[in-house]
């Protein structure tokens, strides 16, 4: 509610409240009726989203919950027989689909998280600012290209690549995979990564620079400690980005279900948990077990990227927390 | 030297980090390169006059008399090719020839029953014929099927031994003496022998023949609308023009190597015979047989294309992509933004607020693949029943999916925006006496729009590429286009994904392939050149300010 002001009599006068600036709710019922409706009504528009993720946790477990309770939660996660769509004996053993999703991670985590955080260092430290206003950008493209053009890519440009110049047998593989998924996790861990740098402050590096220490000291040893908290923060939801991502690893990962022997041999196909749902979900019978039992890996799934979200988060508050007590 | 060896390990620093950057720099050019290079090629190409008889014939595109005038030229040269394939092909290919001895006989059996019910002869008669007719047929079967030029020569005697025979005179019997008289100055004139040696290469240049210049007229058309035209254009028709020269064949070089690709000349191999003229003839005139021309196709964005994409373009996965973002967005954005406006303007810390934001960031972090399965689940299987509406996937599940999907990036860039308005605005217009929800509307809103704008961008920019989603909720590979929003429809997303690893027929023309997804990547692009400079521009101003 306005507060009205009143000039009284003559100009000379300042002005002159003739009844308080704040009203009490006995003095302005309907005022106080309609802020407190009106807020509230905001809050439920704003709890949408809150909605939005328990329905869907809600409707994941519903759905998986058939297979969680026949007792095959066991075999999904310790048999690496996957053989959903046998008639009579069907095995639900999806140890390999979550060693795939591990293989294809780790891998783009390899190759994502230094280059990342060298290119996070050199937005945030090193380039001018005219540079910068050219190269985030394009960074911010390669965030935004849609996901199955990644996967376009991956299947028909590099996968034939691979097989000729590589000489491997198969040019869908999880090293083709987890180079695409590199790719994708980049810009996310630049993004954080930078943020949490560039918060580190200015006089910690002057600080570094009055010792007499290089750029490269000062950066290594007192600016990426002190913003490690974000860039852990930012390592794993870029690991999030690579888990959860489904058209790249179904379209290049090659989806064979099995664990590769020897173990470090990336250049072998592997199957994901999301490719397996993607893949497989159109095919199955609505109610059958199979497909209760691609809705319990969607709900592993779902309990893995919210662990690794809490963690995220809890990370990102501490790094904000040291921001707010540096200054 | 130590210092010296910091300065060093300095420079190596600043070297590496900024060989980083290159290098996702030169990971943008390598992967947008291929994609848009041959993805253009889906409009900009050179066009043969098969391809402008397409367009005329689907669309009634481009002028009737120059195209009639060009095809009768195309014609004209042409017709050597055929003849000389044609007259090849006699005592060589007689699948044809074969084909029509038995169709004869069949018609000869029905003249037969005909004339047994007009009581013209006893059926005992009419068998003895059939068996006569039965015999004929055979023998010339035989003469066709052998390689042996005596053989042949026996057989087709025996046939016209008949020739005279008053009871086959005048019924359609008569047609195979024709038949065994054109085959016999066949086998005097052509070495049978070749049929061996020849029969399946000759295939395999007729098809080739077929694919590069349509079907010969006269053939009748075929249903496919993929068979009813040649190369229509001319990289195609260079493919196969070297198809057609070059023979391939995968040899092997001894257990444990690999097959090596080994090519010879089909000229090489009818060498001697008046076929071998084909192949340098095809390659010198192919350009007078097809004309091509340089071809601007921007109906691409437009047409509906036939199946497998093998011609047409992507205009019902544009409209549906369209479709589904908007509609999206009609959902997300008055919950976004309201959202947003909340978080801002009345939130403080409390711990409510905090599960909300936790409850944002969690819905961000939500694997795609499970917003589909949560789409399925929910309102294709749930909310769709309970609504009435028809079941199976529909574009307005897939838009409430994607409209959950994309929530949370509204919100977090319109509280941005919202946060980024400076206080003096708001202190300005409350100190005027208006309230806080008027100042929001009237004031906070406005000047935030531009940044609200680009979130939204973004987020039609993100929706629109998202594929997994809508898997399970909206997309069909094949299908026509949508009449009601209850209807699943193709989408550039998932066309992309299944022109690339589904469709067999498209991986034939790679150009469509490439030519879809490049009109997904320039759509997504185009959105976020847009959301920059919206940005760049306000940040501008903000700072003038």
């Amino acid at each position: 509610m306005p507060n009205t002001t009143r000039q009284t009599g003559n100009a000379s006068k300042a002005v002159d409240f003739d009844r308080p600036l704040l009203l009490t709710p006995g003095e302005d019922m309907t005022g106080y009726l309609t802020a407190a409706i009106g807020k509230t009504l905001l809050l439920a528009v704003t709890c949408a989203s809150v909605l939005a993720v328990i329905l869907i946790f809600v409707f994941i477990t519903r759905e998986a919950w058939p297979f969680l309770t026949s007792g095959s939660l066991g075999e999904l996660l310790s048999s690496s027989n996957w053989y959903p769509a046998h008639d009579s004996a069907a095995e639900f053993g999806a140890l390999a689909l979550l060693a795939g999703s591990l293989y294809v991670t780790a891998g783009a985590l390899i190759i994502a998280v230094p280059v990342g955080l060298l290119a996070a260092v050199f937005l945030s430290d090193i380039v001018p600012f005219r540079l910068r206003q050219i190269v985030k950008p394009i960074i911010e493209l390669l965030a935004a290209i849609p996901s199955v053009a990644y996967g376009f890519f991956a299947y028909l440009v590099l996968a034939p690549w691979m097989q000729e110049n590589l000489g491997l047998p198969s040019g869908t593989n999880a090293l083709n995979a987890s180079l695409i998924l590199a790719i994708m996790a980049v810009p996310t861990i630049i993004s954080i990564a930078e943020d949490a740098l560039t918060a580190a402050g200015r006089e910690l590096r002057e600080g570094s620079y009055a010792l007499g220490a290089t750029r490269a000291e000062t950066l290594i040893k007192v600016v990426i400690p002190a913003a490690h908290s974000g860039i852990i923060a930012a390592v794993i939801l870029g690991m999030m980005r690579a888990i959860g991502e489904t058209m790249v690893v179904w379209m290049a990962s090659g989806n064979a279900a099995q664990v590769p022997s020897p173990w470090w041999d990336l250049s072998q196909s592997v199957r994901t948990m999301t490719a397996t749902i993607a893949g497989e979900m159109g095919e199955t019978v609505r109610g059958s077990q199979h497909y209760h039992c691609l809705f319990a890996l969607g709900f592993v799934l779902l309990v893995i990227t919210f662990t690794l979200n809490l963690i995220g988060e809890y990370f990102l508050s501490r790094a904000r927390r040291a921001r707010g007590g540096a200054k | 030297m130590r210092t010296r060896l910091r300065q060093f390990g300095d420079r190596t620093f600043t070297t590496v980090s900024g060989l980083s950057v290159l290098l996702l720099t030169g990971a943008l050019v390598v992967i947008l390169g291929p994609l848009f290079w041959r993805g253009a090629g889906a409009v900009v190409f050179r066009g043969t006059v098969e391809f402008r008889r397409m367009q005329y014939d689907m669309h009634g595109r481009g002028n009737k008399e120059t195209l009639n005038a060009e095809s009768d030229q195309a014609a004209h040269v042409r017709k050597d090719a055929y003849d000389l394939l044609e007259s090849f092909a006699a005592g060589i290919d007689t699948t044809g020839l074969q084909k029509e001895a038995r169709r004869i006989y069949r018609q000869f059996k029905t003249q037969l029953r005909n004339k047994v019910e007009n009581i013209a002869i006893t059926p005992e008669e009419a068998s003895l014929l059939k068996s006569v007719g039965k015999k004929l047929r055979n023998h010339l079967l035989e003469a066709y099927e052998t390689t042996k030029p005596d053989e042949a020569k026996q057989s087709l005697d025996f046939v016209l031994k008949h020739a005279g025979d008053e009871n086959l005179a005048g019924s359609v019997a008569g047609q195979f003496f024709d038949m065994a008289r054109q085959y016999l100055q066949i086998v005097i004139t052509v070495d049978l022998t070749r049929r061996e040696e020849y029969g399946e290469t000759l295939n395999e240049v007729q098809e080739i023949i077929r694919e590069l210049l349509g079907p010969r007229p006269g053939e009748p058309l075929p249903e496919l609308s993929q068979f009813q035209y040649g190369a229509t254009r001319w990289d195609r028709a260079q493919l196969l023009l070297d198809r057609l020269v070059w023979n391939e064949e995968w040899v092997e070089q001894g257990s444990g190597k690999s097959l090596k690709k080994v090519r010879t000349k089909r000229a090489e191999q009818f060498a001697g015979t008046e076929l071998a003229g084909l192949f340098p003839m095809v390659e010198q005139n192919l350009e007078k047989m097809l004309c091509p021309q340089r071809t601007f196709y921007w109906q691409y964005f437009i047409d509906d294309s036939t199946p497998g994409h093998f011609f047409g373009g992507v205009g019902p996965e544009i409209l549906g992509t369209l479709l589904l973002t908007l509609l999206s967005m009609v959902f997300a954005v008055p919950l976004g933004v309201t959202a947003a406006g909340y978080l801002v303007e009345c939130a403080g810390d409390s711990r409510f607020v905090r599960v909300i934001r936790t409850c944002i960031n969690t819905l961000a972090g939500v694997p795609s693949v499970v917003f589909g399965l949560f789409g399925l689940a929910f309102f294709v299987l749930y909310l769709q029943p309970k609504l009435g509406l028809p079941k199976g996937s529909s574009i307005l599940a897939g838009a409430m999916t994607l409209a959950a999907l994309v929530l949370p990036v509204l919100i977090r860039a319109s509280e941005e925006a919202i946060r980024a308005v400076p206080r003096s605005y708001k202190e300005a217009s409350l100190a005027l006496g208006a309230g806080k929800f008027r100042t929001f509307v009237t004031v906070t809103l406005p000047a935030a729009a531009p940044g609200i704008l680009t979130g939204i961008i973004l987020s039609i920019s993100r929706a629109a590429g998202e594929t997994a989603p809508i898997l399970f909720t909206a997309a069909v590979a094949l299908g026509p286009i949508p009449e009601t929003l209850t209807q699943p429809t193709r989408t550039l997303s998932y066309g992309s994904y299944d022109i690339a690893v589904g469709d067999r027929i498209a991986a034939l023309v790679p150009h469509q392939q490439y030519g879809m997804v490049m009109t997904l990547i320039a759509l997504v692009l185009v959105l976020n050149l847009a959301a920059i400079i919206i940005r760049r521009r306000l940040e501008a101003k903000l700072r003038g300010q």
